[in-house]
């Protein structure tokens, strides 16, 4: 069964790169947010797009650590599959956890990703001026991550969280939809 | 006294501006103590970290500014290290640092071995007559091996003036006011054996020397 | 048994407050201090930080026992390793405190071997829910922790061990 192979694949990869102790990825990712919200004055709307934009920036240089981790050579032969691909391997490899898929849009071109586990958020409390948990997306590098990856493999998508358990939500979800694929097209300009 | 108000009583602050989620699960819920360190990819701290050096960059002018940002980034990691190492280590040893040495020592093994699995390499007092404030924890290949992910525009000098921050943030949190800074020394000393060889310099306050010497434990 | 616990920043400002009584020998919880009691407690609290900064650079231990004594008000002592107080004042009742003076249990004397060891479990728990406070990247130092559920927190403990 694919899913179960990427599952494997993931756990493979993963162990075979060196790590570093999380705690070191998590704090140094939390004096990123707290800086920016201090450089935006806790303009938080502005701070999600900063970390969006970071995200981006990681997302197109990650990718080819990806793929010469992964060994995928192939292209995904569906969005379900890139689905799949990135929950079990992407995700497993850089950040060692499995976000459930779910949601799918009868299209197959949207789908939510919902993260039992956060590490980023470990030992993170919102700030509480009444206005952090109704605006900042606190992991919203993530999603920066996967426009930026998926990209550079010519796939173009919107990603955005539509719950944070940060924000007193249940579940950490997050969703993500392929606008379309970019191969076909004249390489775009550079900008 | 002054900071007391009069009357606020315990019960008057509390104000539940946080919604939190239905299981109640917050930070607070968590275990401090994990029974095994978890681990992630050196690629994701690479990639984070020369993230931040490049935002840093495009906000301030020159080398220097930059590190000096860094160090600030670093310093309230070391605060929450501080504390979190400490309450980590067996009852027994759970003991605040009293005199340089001692937390010179934490620094060498605990925060090293937390931030990179290892010791850092050598503790040295500076020889400088002049300079009695002035101790250097030295490591011989850090970051720059360690991190080899890291993209090549960013110099070891912007990881070692990361850690120097947080550095700094234990020595400012255990009431040992310093100034860190971090130093590349490779190839000045020991010729080709450790290129990256990296000093950070730790510059006490004089309020520090003033007290070592009045507790009578240099 | 009526206890006054504060958490004391490193310019002397105090982070969080809380009053309880004792829950053991069928103690309700509630402390029952006077209100002219209250402000003295600030005070008297207060009063011994002069006492913690030199017993602090000769004990390591972050536990340091009772510290200081005013009347019947006895102040303990734990500092974190940021050089941040936690410090407990605790008041028999005079009651309790005549008619059961040897007796062991926590309510009625301060400084017995069992009070000591409750008040280090007590410390020891409020330190845990401390340091998951301040590694809140959000988190300054200095800052005033209002968390409802840091507040819970310390209140269990009181109820488990004081």
């Amino acid at each position: 069964m694919a899913s179960s192979k990427a599952s494997r694949l993931g756990e493979d990869r993963r162990t075979r790169m060196d790590k570093v102790n999380a705690e070191l990825v998590v704090l140094t990712y939390g004096t990123i947010v707290a800086q920016l919200c201090k450089d935006f004055d806790s303009d938080y709307v502005e701070v999600n797009k900063q970390l969006d934009k970071m995200g981006y920036n990681i997302g197109m240089r990650l990718i080819e650590d990806y793929l010469a981790k992964s060994n995928t050579v192939r292209r995904c032969s569906s969005f379900r599959e890139t689905a799949e691909m990135i929950a079990k391997v992407g995700f497993k490899i850089f950040l060692n956890i499995t976000p459930a898929i779910t949601n799918w849009t009868s299209d197959g071109k949207q789908f939510s990703l919902v993260f039992d586990e956060n590490p980023f958020a470990d030992f993170v409390e919102l700030p509480d001026d009444g206005r952090a948990q109704d605006e900042l997306w606190y992991s919203n590098i993530m999603c920066g991550v996967l426009r930026g990856a998926l990209e550079m493999v010519q796939m173009q998508v919107e990603a955005h969280f539509v719950s944070d358990v940060l924000r007193g939500n249940d579940t950490t979800e997050m969703r993500i939809s392929l606008i379309r694929y970019i191969d076909d097209e004249l390489p775009p300009e550079d900008d | 006294m002054a900071h007391f108000g009069p009357g606020k009583t315990a019960s008057s602050k509390e104000q539940a501006g946080l919604r939190y989620p239905s299981n109640g699960k917050t930070i607070y819920h968590r275990p401090l103590h994990r029974t095994k360190t978890a681990e992630l990819s050196q690629a994701s701290f690479a990639y984070l970290f020369s993230e931040m050096v490049s935002y840093a960059q495009r906000r301030v002018t020159g080398i220097q500014e930059l590190e000096k940002r860094l160090n600030i980034q670093g310093h309230p990691i070391g605060l929450k290290l501080l504390d979190l190492l400490l309450t980590r280590e067996p009852p027994r040893s759970q003991t605040r640092p009293l005199t340089i040495i001692a937390l010179l020592h934490f620094i060498k093994i605990n925060l090293w071995t937390h931030l990179f699995g290892r010791q850092a390499d050598r503790l040295e007092k500076s020889s400088n007559p002049d300079t009695p404030d002035e101790y250097m924890i030295i490591d011989n290949e850090p970051l720059v091996n360690a991190y080899i992910s890291v993209p090549r525009e960013m110099s070891q000098l912007n990881c070692a003036a990361y850690v120097a921050g947080i550095v700094e943030g234990v020595c400012d949190g255990a009431a040992f006011p310093a100034r860190v800074t971090a130093h590349s020394v490779g190839g000045k000393e020991e010729g080709e054996m450790w290129p990256g060889k990296t000093v950070f310099l730790v510059k006490f306050q004089p309020e520090v020397l003033e007290r070592e010497a009045l507790f009578g434990k240099g | 048994m009526s206890y006054y616990f504060a958490i004391i920043g490193t310019q002397d400002n105090p982070l969080f407050e809380y009053e309880f009584g004792t829950s053991k020998q069928g103690g309700d919880g509630q402390a029952r201090f006077s209100e002219q009691a209250r402000h003295l407690n600030q005070f008297v609290l207060h009063s011994s930080l002069d006492i913690v900064e030199e017993v602090q650079w000769t004990n390591g231990q972050l536990y340091l026992k009772v510290i200081d004594k005013f009347f019947n008000n006895y102040i303990s002592c734990f500092m974190t390793g940021g050089n941040v107080k936690f410090l407990l004042l605790h008041q028999p009742t005079a009651t309790a405190a005549g008619a059961t003076r040897n007796s062991t249990s926590v309510g009625a004397n301060p400084t017995s071997p069992q009070t000591e060891e409750a008040i280090k479990n007590f410390f020891n728990e409020v330190y845990e829910n401390y340091i998951k406070a301040i590694m809140s990247p959000f988190h300054k130092v200095n800052m005033e922790i209002r968390s409802p559920v840091f507040r819970q927190r310390v209140a269990a403990a009181g109820r488990k061990y004081l």
